[in-house]
């Protein structure tokens, strides 16, 4: 049967077949990058909603793993677009 | 009974202790992924250069072990929270199961790396080569103790589900903390992965 585990884990595979095809085909531009941060950013947040449970978490709990994201994640673009 | 429920989902899942520990290591090595970035800023070709020793696939491998054994955590911990009465013992018994084989998918993991660190020092790099495999090195090598640790939680919550005191819907606090932390194992990798196997 599939739930809503199964659903987030193929959404999870699929981001991750995307990220090594672009590495392996050699495809990875400017732009692609960005893709590919965002991608990573839904990931996390899969992760922390779903797989480690915060969905329906008080908002002071939830936003500590989810601002770490969005801190990782915009420094990173911002290193590899400034 | 609704109290209870309501303080539930007030809090994150697990012991609070533990999630005192995954902000430091989310602290951590959220300093270790952006000192990376900014140190690849300043010398693009370098790093670039370098990464080309690494092996993409090995690193696309580790990603899919380290999600689905995360399923498999997510199936066990979803097994015995709703489990009462005479639903405990089957309800642990399915949740060893899916512990067993995100045990499995966490030793595949670690043997993976170990092949992979051995195909690295074998062309000579070490952890002064150059700045990118120090990098390389230090962050793998550091999220590789974590999937280590997080592989021997595993066991020790799965030797729980098949004792006699299993875990029910009562209680259910020592399975979420240590599924927490094998989560959080997963969402480090999770930026591990493209930060430093894939962007160039």
């Amino acid at each position: 049967m599939i739930g809503k585990s199964e659903i987030i884990w193929i959404v999870l595979i699929i981001f991750t077949i995307f990220a090594y095809l672009l590495g392996k085909l050699e495809l990875i531009s400017s732009a692609l990058v960005g893709a590919l941060l965002v991608t990573t950013f839904i990931k996390g947040e899969l992760i922390i909603d779903y797989f480690m449970g915060m969905k329906n978490i008080a908002f002071v709990y939830r936003i500590i793993p989810i601002l770490w994201l969005v801190v990782i994640v915009s420094s990173i673009a911002f290193a590899y677009y400034s | 009974m609704t109290k209870s429920i309501i303080q539930k989902e007030k809090y994150p899942p697990g012991d609070f202790a533990i999630w005192l520990v995954i902000y430091v290591e989310l602290i951590t090595f959220g300093l270790m992924f952006v000192g990376y970035a900014f140190s690849r800023r300043a010398d693009v070709a370098l790093f670039n250069h370098s990464q080309l020793a690494l092996n993409q696939t090995s690193g696309f491998i580790d990603t899919l072990i380290l999600i689905t054994g995360s399923y498999f955590v997510v199936k066990a911990v979803n097994a015995v929270k709703v489990a009462s009465g005479s639903a405990i013992k089957p309800a642990n018994i399915l949740a060893s199961k899916w512990l067993g084989a995100a045990i499995v998918f966490g030793v595949m993991f670690l043997i993976n790396k170990l092949l992979e660190f051995s195909a690295i020092f074998a062309q000579g790099i070490n952890l002064s080569t150059n700045k990118f495999f120090m990098f390389y090195l230090l962050l793998t090598m550091f999220h590789f103790m974590h999937v280590t640790l997080g592989t021997i939680i595993l066991f020790n919550i799965r030797r729980r589900t098949r004792g006699e005191n299993g875990y029910s819907v009562d209680d259910t606090r020592g399975i979420e903390t240590g599924a927490v932390y094998w989560h959080l194992v997963d969402l480090l990798w999770i930026v591990l992965f493209p930060l430093i196997y894939i962007i160039r």
